[in-house]
């Protein structure tokens, strides 16, 4: 039992669950208190200590019944058992209409019989189950195994069985009988089907090991990362963020250089007798306003969205925030993020803002930002752009983005192209350059994060 | 283990829980009572409203503890929740025994001497006479076992966060002038969340997760039963289910547990005998807190009535408006 949990909390981990040591360890000795007897509470008692996030808790309960079991696939029932060999005889006659495959799978359908363990692994095999580490591949695997099973001939097969019985003279109330048994049984196979995919995918995750993963795609340029890469990123993305926010939390409360705070002096030296030994000031914030326009289109995406979703999770060390998403025309997407974390939020701005081949143009998006929303700008606002600047030989309107630089306080461009490549093509960043006060190159998530502290700091 | 403060098992919490007029699931009396037995703080999180902070008294109640009960907010810091030395006592208190210090002093042949005698005597000043006891620091040095409640703990800064974990791990605290304090009985923890912020991952390891979502149908009726008898079975039922719908639909803000009850309490008091329009109107308000929230499940309700009479439903429309601009 133990090494089967131990089994299921990597398998969690390689969910994307974060499981300390400490926890597992807690794990054990409250299933140690209340015993794996009762099923719920030794489910309730692994879910308290293992899982502490809401969102987690469709993982966990997801996995638990592959792990535990929730029990047998309901069992398939033998239609053989209570024909009259008259009706009996008319069967085998009309099996031998089909080929060979086919009819084996229609006897055992008639028979009842379950896939054997053997035959299941071979099934698994052919449809690469081995390879599956995401639960997300489960029902797309059970598909391919029903497939290979080639479920749907058997389905019409069953189909025609049924109509040469019926025109064998058949008893129409046993036909619909005999319908509805084969219809459960199809269906007990088909769930069989879906727990081994799910078991089988549920113990390959266990075997990852996660960990090292992480720092790997930290390092990783965002053009190399595939979708569950992301997954695992945008979890990353919800510990920098907490990690920057303290530091730059104590950093704005150690940077006092504020005006004398009267009270607060009286109140601090009362134990030296009102003698001022401790001189205190008021704090002084210097949360910066800030105004993201975010390239969206499919080349930046990844890099756009973990910028929104790094900014979006620091939100309360901003005092205000813009956020602007952008392909061919400009959007305002900040109501967008109520409520929602960045990558949805991302998916609702992508399906009004479908991206088409080379339809990029900063150029249109920039006239669109200064016909509407050019007042979000002020003397306190730092102006961050997320884009390769590449702009598909459209007009940059350099001059709308010298009148957006100049209004800023500061003006950041985050580029996840190497600069040697700057102005090759249609790129007009060299154009852009000289306007801007700070460029950092980031492609990868360890560049975007210090590029995200770096942008903390602001002196005022 | 003391039968007075401690559960005994799982059914055993459910049922003294329920004595406290608490309806609890198996999954949050599993909870507790793990969170009991195994020492550990319980971290409760779901949306407003469902009875995290009604739980923590529930727990105090039915183990007969006394509750103490911290609410964290945006600043507060360790003075305010742990312990703070009561200054202005301490002036008081040199001002008045200065004649006493003179004499311990008088004699002294060198200052090296005078600075020897008021050092022995220093401990006077730096005592638990002093300590002004904050909710952490009472609920570690109480006498008797006591239930301590961290209410909405996402609300306090992630520093203060951190500062909870030496509290929390070893139920200890350390005051320099006096040394390290340790708890006579470690209390049971509850700490409340409303997820407004991630909350650290070390704080998440020490504790128990549970997590509370908006009851069932049945579950909600049984709670509205027990708080508020006198509303009528029937409206009872048809009030919880009006309820339940209302969190399908998407609002800025669902009803919670409480607002249910509130309702309820207002259907009684108005002396309500069917859920019509009437009063359905006048008392929406009690659910729904938002003026879009209401105007949006006003014009549903509508709809729907409108389905079973058309003769009501020109009126609605009429009505509507009217408010809308009464509104604006």
């Amino acid at each position: 039992m133990e090494e089967r949990i131990v089994k299921f909390i990597s398998a969690l981990r390689s969910g994307g669950v974060r499981v300390s040591l400490a926890e597992s360890a807690d794990a054990f000795s409250a299933v140690d208190n209340l015993g794996v007897q009762e099923r719920d509470a030794f489910r309730l008692s692994l879910r308290a200590t293992l899982v502490k996030d809401a969102e987690s808790l469709p993982t966990f309960e997801e996995l638990f019944p592959l792990f535990f079991g929730s029990g047998e696939p309901p069992p398939l029932m033998n239609l053989m058992e209570d024909l009259t060999e008259e009706e009996a005889n008319m069967l085998a006659q009309a099996l031998q209409e089909f080929g060979q495959r086919l009819r084996e799978m229609l006897e055992r359908l008639l028979r009842g019989e379950e896939l054997s363990q053997e035959e299941l692994d071979a099934l698994g095999q052919m449809v690469g189950l081995n390879q599956a580490d995401d639960l997300r591949y489960r029902e797309w695997m059970a598909r391919r195994m029903q497939r290979a099973l080639q479920f749907e001939q058997v389905r019409k097969a069953m189909q025609e069985i049924m109509e040469l019985l019926a025109q064998m003279g058949m008893n129409k109330e046993r036909l619909d009988q005999m319908r509805e048994l084969i219809g459960q049984n199809m269906e007990s196979l088909r769930e069989q089907l879906r727990q081994h995919a799910g078991q089988r995918i549920a113990e390959n995750m266990a075997e990852q090991r996660p960990e090292d993963q992480i720092e790997g795609l930290m390092d990783r340029p965002f053009q190399a990362l595939s979708d569950s890469d992301m997954q695992k990123l945008r979890q990353e993305v919800r510990r920098l963020a907490a990690l920057l926010r303290s530091r730059i939390a104590l950093r704005q409360k150690r940077a006092k250089t504020g005006h004398l705070d009267a009270k607060a002096t009286i109140r601090a030296n009362l134990k030296h007798g009102g003698v001022p030994f401790h001189i205190k000031h008021r704090d002084r914030t210097l949360k910066p306003k800030l105004v993201v326009i975010c390239d969206i289109s499919t080349s930046m995406r990844h890099c756009s969205e973990l910028m929104l979703s790094l900014l979006y999770e620091l939100q309360d060390q901003v005092s205000k925030s813009h956020a602007f998403a952008f392909i061919d025309h400009l959007e305002y997407i900040t109501p967008d993020f109520q409520g929602n974390r960045a990558n949805e939020a991302i998916q609702q701005v992508l399906i009004r803002m479908p991206p088409g081949y080379y339809s990029t143009d900063l150029g249109h998006s920039l006239q669109n930002f200064s016909d509407d929303y050019l007042d979000t700008i002020d003397h306190r606002t730092t102006l961050i752009v997320v884009g390769d600047g590449r702009n598909n030989y459209n007009d940059p309107r350099l001059d709308i983005f010298r009148k957006m630089a100049r209004r800023s306080r500061r003006t950041l461009w985050l580029n996840p192209e190497l600069p040697m490549l700057w102005g090759t093509g249609d790129s007009d960043m060299l154009d852009y350059v000289p306007l801007c006060d700070t460029i950092l190159q980031v492609s990868t998530l360890s560049e975007l994060t210090a590029a995200v502290d770096q942008l903390l700091v602001e002196k005022s | 283990m003391n039968t007075t403060s401690a559960f005994q098992s799982i059914e055993e919490t459910t049922v003294s829980l329920g004595g406290q007029q608490y309806i609890a699931n198996d999954e949050i009396a599993t909870t507790v009572y793990l969170s009991q037995q195994l020492g550990k703080p319980l971290l409760t999180e779901g949306p407003a409203g469902v009875g995290k902070t009604e739980l923590a008294k529930a727990v105090a109640g039915s183990l007969g503890r006394s509750l103490i009960r911290l609410q964290c907010y945006e600043g507060l810091d360790e003075t305010k929740a742990l312990y703070e030395w009561e200054y202005a006592k301490q002036l008081l208190y040199t001002q008045l025994l200065r004649d006493q210090l003179q004499q311990t002093l008088a004699g002294a042949k060198s200052l090296a001497d005078a600075a020897d005698r008021l050092t022995d005597e220093e401990d006077v000043f730096f005592s638990m006479r002093f300590l002004l006891q904050r909710p952490l620091l009472r609920a570690i040095l109480s006498d008797e076992p006591v239930v301590l409640l961290i209410d909405e703990i996402d609300r306090a800064d992630a520093e203060f966060e951190a500062f909870l974990l030496e509290v929390l791990s070893d139920f200890q605290v350390s005051v320099p002038e006096l040394g390290t304090l340790e708890a006579n009985h470690v209390p049971i923890v509850v700490l409340t969340s409303n997820n407004t912020r991630e909350l650290s991952e070390a704080l998440k390891r020490r504790c128990l997760y549970l997590f509370i979502d908006y009851p069932s149908l049945e579950q909600e009726l049984d709670v509205v039963r027990l708080k508020v008898p006198d509303l009528a079975p029937q409206m009872a039922r048809q009030a919880v289910e009006l309820v339940q719908s209302l969190r399908q639909i998407d609002l800025r803000k669902h009803p919670s547990i409480s607002e249910t009850l509130d309702w309820a309490q207002a259907l009684v008091t108005l002396n309500s005998e069917s859920l019509d329009r009437k009063t359905l109107e006048t008392t929406l308000s009690v659910l729904l807190k938002h003026e879009t929230d209401l105007r949006k499940v006003q014009r549903q309700l509508g709809r729907m009535d409108g389905q079973d009479d058309d003769e009501d439903e020109t009126d609605w429309d009429e009505e509507l408006p009217r408010r809308r601009r009464r509104i604006d």
